[in-house]
């Protein structure tokens, strides 16, 4: 009796699994087509003002590239502190639990705090640019997080052998380290990209607005953003156009799922390619 | 003579004070977050009393009335709820990823649930909006499919990955010989995942459903779009068939239409100093559980 009701556990444990994996894909399977019946060139490179989702796509890519741009040097640059500089102590235990708390931080705090600081405090009103910072905020425990598990895969042997042969700290690091890790620092970039360009509620009341004409001149200007722009669409636009609404979401969810699968091989690549 | 000074004044070269200073922003930028917070958050509380703003019934800001309450039940019953499905659907994924999974099924799992994790919350809005809702209406035979149960649902599928990948690490870190011991006196695989695996893994299971409470009760653009977003204490108080506020929700909502400065810019941050507190405390205890996980297993 034992024996015959052990065989069944498998199959009540995959109950919960066969729900997710089904979860997952009336996800996929509803944006992917209603996207792809709704999408096509013409919306996607025709302006906001006449029935297209150029300068929402565009912005958005604004808005990852001047992010990452401020987040990567300072997650790096974190991350090689705490790992080659300060692997213990109390320094390290500080920032790392800052690092926990700003990663626990929800999304709207960060919204208001970058409207309140960098909208308001430092005058950049909403702007590129405080949608940069705020980003920033958001992004910069994810990166460091990456980089410093990149960062301690690297084999020890290899920072002793260059202090053997006398060569300084901070060109071992720059010269054997950070080669070494580069496909894992990468990864964690591209995840860090990907955590950006999905946000929403960050942006609501930093970077974004609804309507602007045209793309931003300077980083002192709003920008339009994908998720932004789906947003208000289906919140505060009774009667608007599917179409378009399904468009963005396709073209969000497939950058999403393309970032994420270019970091997955590269973790792939990694692994095979080290290994000691 | 060897003066000793402070050990985290001694830099080894000009690249580390360089390094240092830039990986010091981190804890600014935390302490910026919470002075600016608190900063405009603290005079809403002081304007309404503490408890009149915390405990108060009615939130209808443009009336005047800022209760917080309607606001903080709606969250919790919507968190809650959304626990109910998660911690089940994802620990036992979790139990069968880790004990009875066939290897093509793992490997089509993990990037799956690395992708739901991934998947950024308006898109989860946009389906609950445009789909889950009008299923919910048309089965539950409900007037409106905006309710409490669509926010937990879509937030079940969003904290399903936080509770999967934390638990899966602390289950597989059960050492190996409270297994062989347990299967050696005779118990069935199923008896060992029961009473040994799981109770040894059970801190950090707890740990990986704090954390989703804390995730689940920071998700804002999803929760918006779906819960209804009508600040009610639904009668009866459980009723999960029932549109409701939540604290994230109501900020999103308002903060665009507000001038600066006025009370209800002052609540809204208020709103903001109750969810920064929530999520500490969770996540604080979240650390003490993470702590007690078998074998120091970093999670």
């Amino acid at each position: 009796m034992k024996v015959v009701k052990e065989r069944f556990v498998p199959f009540l444990l995959a109950f919960p699994v066969a729900i997710l994996l089904l979860a997952f894909a009336s996800i996929i399977l509803f944006i992917g087509i209603g996207g792809f019946s709704a999408i096509n060139l013409k919306m996607l490179t025709t302006s906001v003002r006449k029935g297209g989702i150029f300068e929402p796509i565009i912005g958005t890519l604004y808005l990852l590239a001047g992010a990452i741009a401020i987040a990567t040097p300072l997650g790096l640059a974190t991350a090689i502190y705490l790992v080659e500089y300060a692997p213990k102590g109390k320094i390290n235990r500080i920032i790392t639990q800052a690092l926990n708390n700003l990663a626990g931080v929800p999304s709207i705090i960060f919204g208001l705090f970058g409207y309140a600081f960098f909208c308001r405090f430092l005058g950049f009103g909403i702007s590129l640019l405080s949608g940069w910072l705020t980003l920033t905020c958001m992004t910069l425990p994810i990166i460091v997080r990456g980089s410093q598990e990149a960062l301690r895969m690297v084999p020890r042997d290899f920072r002793i052998a260059a202090e053997a042969l006398g060569v300084p700290k901070w060109k071992a690091i720059k010269d054997i380290v950070l080669p070494t890790a580069a496909p894992g620092l990468a990864t964690s970039i591209i995840l860090g990209i990907s955590r950006v360009s999905g946000e929403t509620a960050a942006i609501l009341f930093t970077a974004s607005t609804f309507l602007i004409k045209g793309l931003p001149t300077s980083p002192l200007q709003p920008v339009m953003v994908l998720t932004y722009h789906l947003y208000t669409l289906l919140v505060a636009t009774p009667g608007a156009s599917l179409n378009r609404a399904f468009a963005m979401a396709l073209t969000l969810l497939g950058l999403v799922i393309l970032l994420n699968l270019l970091a997955y091989l590269l973790r792939m690549h990694y692994r095979k390619r080290w290994k000691w | 003579m060897h003066l000793k000074r402070p050990k985290f004044l001694c830099f080894k070269d000009k690249a580390e004070i360089f390094l240092f200073i830039l990986a010091s922003i981190s804890i600014i930028i935390l302490f910026l977050i919470i002075v600016f917070v608190l900063n405009e958050g603290i005079p809403a509380f002081i304007e309404l009393g503490f408890s009149n703003f915390l405990f108060g019934q009615r939130w209808a800001p443009y009336y005047g009335d800022f209760g917080a309450f309607p606001l903080l039940y709606g969250s919790i019953l919507i968190v809650l709820g959304s626990l109910a499905i998660s911690v089940p659907l994802g620990v036992f994924t979790a139990i069968f990823l880790a004990e009875c999974s066939p290897r093509w099924l793992s490997n089509i799992l993990k990037p799956v649930i690395e992708l739901l994790a991934a998947i950024p919350s308006i898109i989860y809005g946009f389906f609950g909006f445009m789909f889950l809702a009008p299923k919910i209406m048309e089965f539950l035979d409900v007037s409106m499919g905006k309710v409490a149960l669509t926010a937990s649902i879509i937030l079940s599928i969003m904290t399903v990955p936080t509770i999967v990948s934390i638990s899966s690490e602390v289950i597989a870190s059960v050492p190996k010989e409270y297994r062989k011991a347990s299967l050696a006196l005779g118990a069935t695989k199923w008896q060992t995942i029961k009473s040994m695996v799981l109770p040894a893994a059970k801190p950090g299971i707890i740990a990986s459903l704090l954390l989703a409470f804390g995730r689940a009760i920071g998700e804002t653009v999803a929760v918006l779009m779906v819960c209804g977003c009508v600040p009610q204490i639904p009668s009866p108080p459980w009723n999960y068939l029932k549109p409701v506020h939540a604290l994230t929700a109501a900020i999103a909502l308002d903060m665009g239409e507000v001038s600066w400065g006025s009370l209800h810019y002052h609540v809204l941050f208020g709103l903001g100093v109750i969810l920064l507190v929530i999520t500490f405390i969770v996540n604080a205890i979240a650390d003490f559980f993470t702590k007690k996980a078998p074998r120091g297993v970093q999670i």
